[in-house]
């Protein structure tokens, strides 16, 4: 009966491709549903007509003639009818929500009329349970059948039974009856199949739910990576296992793998072992195999071609072996997720070492570890899931007895483990593996015993038979495979497939199966009672048992598949976070891990390279999250999204893992400012948005901004360079004063340039933030040491010591900037601490006012108020006041210094341009009063010499600061004598003679005539270095000293100096004359050259000047002639006024000569 | 011998800052040992400043250099040695004037209490114009040329660098204000105490001359050594008086009920009134104290000592001097 229901409750798409499969085989009566099987896809090809509409139906009445287990089927229907209803009751509920009202009126009606209601059509019922079990999966091709069928199937039924029974030659009475039987079956079988299915569902939609909730978390939580690499070592050891367990097995895995596509000729491609993707593909196929001799490819082609297209085929197909594949899907899944759980399974994973545990094999008799049974999966040693269950408990419980100390980690391990176990086991479905020859041999007893039987019961052998026949034939192409492969998707549609021949068969089984299911499942018999049943004789017990069992799996499984599992301490979130990622992070923690070869880069990997599918789910989970930050979690958001997706998202392979962006760095896209979007206005030009956004550094942000304190330190340090001038032009006359010769390049004038803070050049920025360039601002702050060195005194300063004083500074400031800063982020107090707990909404300040803050860190960097004040007070205004008289006094010194060249004309310059006024010679009232007194300027000759200034350069004044300092320093030293000096001896002249004692007066009466009679010259009253002492023996320039000369001559002295006439006139007897004469005259040469040297040299000085100025000159030298003593001077003093002035040659050379040679007051007190 | 005149010097010195009881030798001893450490301090460093300007004999300037910062100190230190200065040219240029130079006698050791002599006395020798000490760090250092002096402009700076020396004036002139004329001799003869008044040499053996420095110094070296540490004595004194009146303050409170009237009355009493029957002298303790206080790092100092976060190993010795804040307070509230 269950049989029946099981295949009932399939929708006949379904069942149709095995039997195509089938086909060839053509096990006797089967051949028949070839055609019938073709009849639908006909139908959705070709606009649908009557006759094959019904195919359907007809099909299963045809089934129902050669089924000849009719009358047990009857009789089990009987029994299980009352609960079935007992079961609708509450059944009614979970129904009503997916049914529709039509279906949910028809149930009752199917149940209450029975096999007494010829009218009910079969499809109804079969129709809501499609839909109940229909998935996703499905849908899509299901979807045609169904509609076909709607419209198609009930009403041309009455009609096309007709022929389908004279086809089938079965007497029409079956027909009713099997149509209430084919409903009746679908209810217990439902319901069967819901609690099961509920169990799946429930455990898929909690481990979803989980993984919901995680995902959503990665939104809100930042998971930091630290167990990702446990995870991965994790992972590896599990794959390690794995790969060992790969390799032992196979050899066997192949042969097995191989014998199953062997067993099939590839007549057509429906024969073809495409697993159980045929199912999902069978319209495709079917399509193919009808018009085979339309298609170009070769069955090879198309059978890799199918196979491409064909997703998630199971590897545990088996042609022979029945369950197999259910059996293994689900128990490989148990086993994988087992696994998976790395954190506890890692211990469980390999066999026990002898060398860790010696004495294991002692105690544990039967080893077992997750390793060995995946080694037994592949070899496929299990032949029930409770062969695979009591494995897995097994090492638990060996696991539970070699540890027996309770604090034992493994322990903790193992529970945990178990409880897991205990959560998964349900998943897998109650099935014993039998041969396909077994099975099929069953079958053909029960058909044969059928036929013998009643023949009213022609449904139910028909649904029998084709449920049977449906493993049988290929329980490979069952629809499970796609199911379990895909164990994130939906609710597994086809579970229901595979389940139902676990209870088949279970029938004949009962007892093991209530063992088998049961988790201290009371035995069947104590159930009973509460079995809605109540009267339960074997077969309706064990059902109902059954059925039991999974409610109480299911509540209990329910309970336990809660998130919450409290064994651990560790935050619940958490757990399930590293859980339901573990694996992916483990894979991604792998490949960051290949990336690396020892700590460097590997070269050899591939290149990490952005996908446009990862860049697109990292903006869709963007937005979910984004979304969810709003409160309206509406998946409906993510429609839209990936609704824009384009194709070529779908080109990529769209692995969906559960793990939160962050992990996915190379997707990762950044947020676009708003600026930075493409706009466009109304008239399709794009915005331009740089004006919005780009922005010039504004000015100054590296120069010293305006303050009072700047502007005083400015003003003190423009202070210092202005004394600086003064102060070298004070060196210079100083200079001027003690050389006697000076060139117009001697001194270079000191011209400092005036301090300009110079700006960064102008600067685009993108940002608001200030400019963050280090040497910048390094230099920055180096200027403003300088500055403040300048300030302190220092003119010029070494690299080295600015650099370190910059770094003792920056680093200074940068503790002020910590310091600052951490006051500044110390957390807000309430602003009044009495209403804290009162106020509703309560307000918070600062816990320091900004003044606190900037005293505070004064105060920790050791500064105070005061100490500032202090130092503005007396090292910025008071220096500047000290500056300011300092600079006062050093002009004065100056004007003083230069008096003597400036002051000749007199207090009002009334007499400056009296006859030979110095004033007027030097030129330097121009400066004076300001104004172009020659009118230069106005003839251009500053620009034509390029003068900087019009005043007489200052070497031109040379000659008088000279004079005036010599003045100076004579008067000085007079001033020094105490007392006066006595008058000095009159002069020996040839009058004064006869005074002088007798001794002596022959001596100077030949001295006089010597000089030709003129006075006799004191040696003390001639300049220093004509006296005959001051002429030193000097070494030659060969170093050796001469031998003394001839007396006669200038002995003294190496030097081509000329004596002085007195010296000269020392040899006496000579006849001095000519000889001194013409020396004179090569002298006043000499000195006139000078002369003209130095007007050559001041060109610059005007030449409009020139005669003015050689007037002067001329009247100078006359004056100074005048003063002078001369040998030759005899004539009179008043002609040598007269020479002056005449200019005579002769006079003025002569004159000349002792121009230079007596520069001294000293003349005029001659004269 | 050396050693009891010191002892002398010392309490006479304690007496002049205010100490009125009669100090232990334990005490005396204690701030001897303070003062010979700080004047080794000093020529040590001025030594090293010499070296550093590569000179091997130690100038006035490296020993003013260290007090820089103390402009009381700095301006009476000016104003000895342009004094000195004056007094030796008129005791070179002439030695007729018998009565000017008792003068100048009169102002003998103007570091003793701080005197400075009337600026009358100069004014009627216009001759002996005083010359000003120019430090090597004063503005007119800044320039290449040397910046002539200028009478007419008094320097307000100067007003008011001697405002502490003023203020130590007045305080004397209050003490002094109902003494005898005996006592007022004692006074006068205890504020010409002095380390190394005519005992130049054994000052020069007591701290160490010759191994931290250059064992024959300049005449004004030892002179500024010895206002230094009479300045230090005086400032140890002062500072321990406080310690101690402090201490007793907190002994009366602490004594019972009576302590606040005695308070009171105590304060009221003031630093400098004669002696009474419960004065007590200061006590090694209290001069402890005191150095301790003196030598604490200013927050100035700690904030650039500060390295990573730690202070260096060992803090440098510092020189005993008034504390930072009441100097700049004094001038505050001048300017104000």
């Amino acid at each position: 009966m269950s049989l029946g229901h099981h295949h009932a409750g399939l929708p006949p798409g379904h069942l149709r491709p095995p039997d195509d499969l089938h086909d060839a085989r053509s096990i006797n009566g089967y051949s028949r549903f070839l055609s019938g099987s073709r009849t639908p896809q006909m139908r959705a090809s070709a606009d649908a007509d009557g006759s094959h509409a019904g195919g359907l139906i007809s099909d299963a009445d045809i089934a129902g003639d050669e089924d000849p287990r009719i009358p047990i089927f009857r009789e089990l229907y009987k029994r299980s009818e009352a609960q079935i209803n007992a079961l609708f009751a509450n059944q009614q509920s979970a129904e009503d929500a997916r049914r529709d009202a039509v279906a949910d009126s028809d149930e009752p009606q199917a149940n209450t009329q029975r096999a007494d209601e010829p009218a009910l059509p079969p499809a109804p019922p079969k129709k809501p349970a499609r839909k109940l079990d229909d998935d996703d999966d499905y849908d899509e091709y299901d979807d045609d059948d169904d509609d076909d069928e709607e419209d198609a199937a009930p009403p041309p039924k009455p009609k096309s039974l007709g022929p389908s029974q004279a086809a089938s030659s079965f007497p029409s009475p079956s027909r009713p009856f099997g149509g209430s039987v084919s409903v009746l079956p679908d209810a217990p079988k439902e319901v069967k199949k819901e609690t099961l299915e509920d169990i799946r569902k429930k455990l898929e939609e909690d481990k979803r739910a989980t993984e919901e909730a995680a995902r959503r978390s990665f939104h809100t939580l930042f998971y930091t990576l630290e167990n990702d690499r446990d995870a991965m070592l994790d992972q590896q050891r599990l794959e390690e296992s794995e790969r060992q367990v790969e390799a032992e097995m196979s050899g066997q895995a192949n042969a097995g793998n191989n014998a199953n596509p062997n067993s099939n000729g590839y007549g057509s491609l429906s024969n073809a072992n495409l697993g159980a993707s045929s199912l999902t593909l069978k319209n495709l196929i079917a399509r193919i195999d009808m018009k085979r001799t339309m298609v170009q490819a070769s069955d090879a082609e198309l059978r890799s071609l199918m196979s491409e297209v064909r997703k998630n085929r199971s590897k545990w197909a088996s042609e022979d072996k029945i369950g197999q594949e259910e059996l293994y899907e689900a128990a490989e899944k148990v086993l994988s997720e087992l696994k998976a759980m790395t954190e506890h399974s890692s211990a469980f994973l390999t066999r026990v070492n002898k060398r860790d545990a010696p004495d294991y094999y002692t105690i544990i008799k039967h080893p077992m570890d997750l390793g060995t049974m995946t080694k037994k999966l592949k070899a496929l040693q299990y032949k029930s899931k409770q062969e695979f269950v009591d494995d897995i408990n097994l090492i638990w419980s060996n696991c539970f007895k070699y540890n027996t100390n309770p604090e034992h980690f493994l322990r903790k391990h193992a529970l945990y483990m178990k409880k897991e176990t205990e959560k998964l086991v349900p998943l897998i479905p109650e099935i014993i593996i039998r041969d396909r020859v077994e099975v099929e041999a069953e079958e053909r007893r029960l058909q044969m015993a059928e036929l013998d039987g009643a023949e009213e019961s022609d449904d139910e052998p028909i649904m029998s038979s084709r449920g049977r026949k449906a493993p049988g034939k290929s329980s490979s192409k069952k629809g499970t495979a796609p199911v379990r492969n895909t164990p994130s998707g939906s609710e597994p549609p086809g579970g229901q497939a595979p389940q139902p021949p676990g209870p088949v068969r279970s029938d004949s089984d009962a007892a093991l199966e209530g063992t088998q299911n049961g988790f201290a499942t009371p035995p069947p018999g104590t159930l009973t009672p509460s079995d809605p049943l109540g009267v339960g004789a074997g077969l309706p017990g064990s059902q109902g048992d059954a059925m039991e069992i999974d409610g109480l799996i299911t509540s209990s499984t329910a309970l336990s598949a809660l998130p919450a599992s409290g064994v651990e301490f560790e935050d619940p979130e958490y757990k399930v976070w590293k859980q339901v990622t573990k694996k992916d992070r483990a894979v991604i923690a792998a490949e960051r891990h290949r990336l690396f070869k020892g700590d460097k880069l590997n070269s050899e990997e591939p290149a990490l390279l952005r996908t446009k599918a990862g860049m697109r789910r990292w903006l869709r989970n963007q937005q979910q999250s984004s979304a969810e930050g709003d409160k309206t979690r509406e998946l409906a958001a993510q429609g839209p999204s990936t609704a824009s997706a384009t194709l070529a998202e779908g080109i990529e392979v769209d692995e969906d893992r559960v793990i939160p962006d962050y992990y996915d760095v190379m997707s990762g896209v950044p947020d676009l400012p708003a600026q930075l979007f493409w706009k466009e206005d109304s008239d399709g030009n794009i915005v331009d948005a740089s004006e919005d956004f780009l922005r010039i550094l504004p000015k100054g942000s590296f120069t010293q901004p305006d303050s009072k304190l700047a502007r005083k330190m400015d003003a003190n340090m423009r202070q210092m360079q202005e004394t600086r001038k003064v102060c070298s032009k004070v060196g210079i006359v100083k200079q001027m004063q003690l050389q006697s010769q000076m060139y117009q390049n001697q001194f270079q004038k000191y011209q400092p340039e005036p301090f300009v803070e110079q700006d960064v050049p102008a600067h685009v920025m993108n940002d608001g933030g200030p400019v963050i360039a280090p040497w910048v601002c390094r230099a920055a702050l180096q200027r403003s040491v300088a500055k403040v060195f300048y300030h302190t005194g220092f003119e010029e300063y070494q690299p080295s010591a600015l650099e370190a004083v910059t770094d003792v500074a920056s680093d200074f400031f940068q503790k002020i900037g910590e310091t600052l800063k951490s006051y500044m982020e110390i957390p807000k107090v309430p602003a009044t601490e009495t209403a804290a707990e009162a106020t509703t909404a309560p307000q918070w300040k600062r816990a320091y006012t900004e003044p606190e803050i900037v005293l505070h860190t004064l105060a920790s960097v050791g500064i105070d108020v005061e100490g500032l004040e202090s130092y503005i007070k007396d090292d910025v205004e008071r220096l500047g006041t000290k500056l300011s008289t300092v600079h006062d006094r050093l002009r004065s010194l100056l004007s003083e210094l230069l008096r003597p060249a400036l002051a000749d004309g007199g207090e009002d310059g009334s007499n400056a341009f009296h006859d030979g006024s110095e004033q007027f010679v030097g030129g330097d009232f121009a400066e004076d009063i300001d104004e172009d007194f020659f009118g230069f300027k106005e003839l251009g000759l500053d620009r034509e010499f390029g003068l900087a200034t019009l005043s007489v350069p200052l070497h031109l004044l040379q000659n008088r600061m000279y004079n005036a300092a010599q003045a100076q320093n004579t008067s000085a030293a007079q001033t020094v004598t105490l007392f006066a000096p006595p008058a000095s001896y009159p002069r020996i002249t040839s009058e004064t003679l006869p005074s002088q004692i007798g001794l002596v007066q022959g001596f100077f009466s030949s001295k006089l005539q010597t000089s030709n009679n003129e006075p006799l010259v004191e040696d003390l009253e001639l300049p220093p270095k004509q006296r005959p002492m001051a002429a030193r023996p000097r070494l030659p320039a060969s170093g050796k000293i001469p031998p003394p000369s001839a007396p006669s001559g200038p002995t003294t002295s190496p030097q081509k100096r000329t004596l002085p006439p007195s010296a000269s006139g020392q040899p006496a007897g000579k006849p001095g004359t000519e000889p001194s004469k013409k020396k004179l005259k090569k002298n006043s040469g000499v000195a006139l050259g000078a002369d003209g040297e130095d007007a050559a040299a001041n060109p610059d000085s005007t030449k409009a000047a020139n005669p003015a100025d050689a007037k002067t000159a001329a009247a100078d030298e006359s004056s100074t002639a005048d003063a002078s003593i001369k040998p030759e001077g005899d004539q009179s003093a008043g002609q040598a006024g007269a020479a002056g002035d005449s200019s005579a040659a002769a006079g003025t050379s002569k004159n000349n000569d002792s121009a230079t040679a007596l520069p001294n007051g000293t003349a005029d007190e001659a004269s | 011998m050396f050693k009891d005149r010191l002892t002398e010097s010392l309490r006479q010195m304690m007496f002049v800052s205010g100490e009125t009881a009669e100090p232990s030798v334990d005490t005396t001893t204690l701030i001897e040992e303070i003062v010979r450490q700080q004047v080794v301090e000093i020529l040590a460093r001025s030594t090293a400043l010499a070296t550093r300007r590569g000179v091997r004999s130690i100038s006035t300037d490296d020993l003013i250099f260290l007090i820089r910062h103390d402009k009381a100190k700095v301006s009476r230190l000016k104003t000895f040695l342009s004094w000195k200065d004056v007094r030796k040219n008129v005791k070179d240029s002439d030695d007729k004037g018998g009565a000017d130079a008792a003068d100048f006698a009169g102002a003998d050791d103007p570091m003793a209490g701080g005197v400075v002599a009337g600026p009358q006395d100069v004014a009627s020798k216009p001759k002996n114009k005083r010359a000003r000490v120019g430090l090597a760090w004063d503005v007119n250092s800044f320039y290449s040329v040397q910046v002539p002096e200028r009478d007419d402009e008094e320097d307000e700076e100067e007003e008011e660098q001697n405002y502490a020396t003023l203020q130590r004036l007045a305080a004397a002139d209050e003490r002094t204000k109902h003494m005898t004329k005996e006592e007022y001799v004692f006074w006068s003869e205890c504020r010409q105490a002095s380390f190394t008044y005519r005992k130049s040499k054994r000052f020069r053996e007591w701290a160490g001359f010759g191994i931290v420095t250059e064992s024959k110094p300049n005449d004004d070296i030892v002179d500024i050594l010895g206002f230094l540490t009479f300045e230090i004595v005086q400032t140890l004194t002062e500072e321990a008086l406080k310690v101690k009146e402090r201490e007793d303050r907190e002994k009366n409170r602490r004594g019972g009920e009576n302590g606040e009237s005695s308070k009171k009355r105590k304060r009221e009493t003031g630093l400098f009134d004669p002696p009474e029957e419960g004065r007590t002298p200061v006590e090694p303790r209290h001069i402890r104290e005191a150095y301790r206080k003196l030598q604490a790092t200013p927050n100035k100092n700690i904030a650039m000592l500060l390295h990573n976060g730690r202070l260096p190993a060992r803090m440098p010795l510092r020189l005993v001097s008034l504390p930072v804040s009441i100097l700049s307070g004094n001038i505050l509230t001048v300017q104000i």
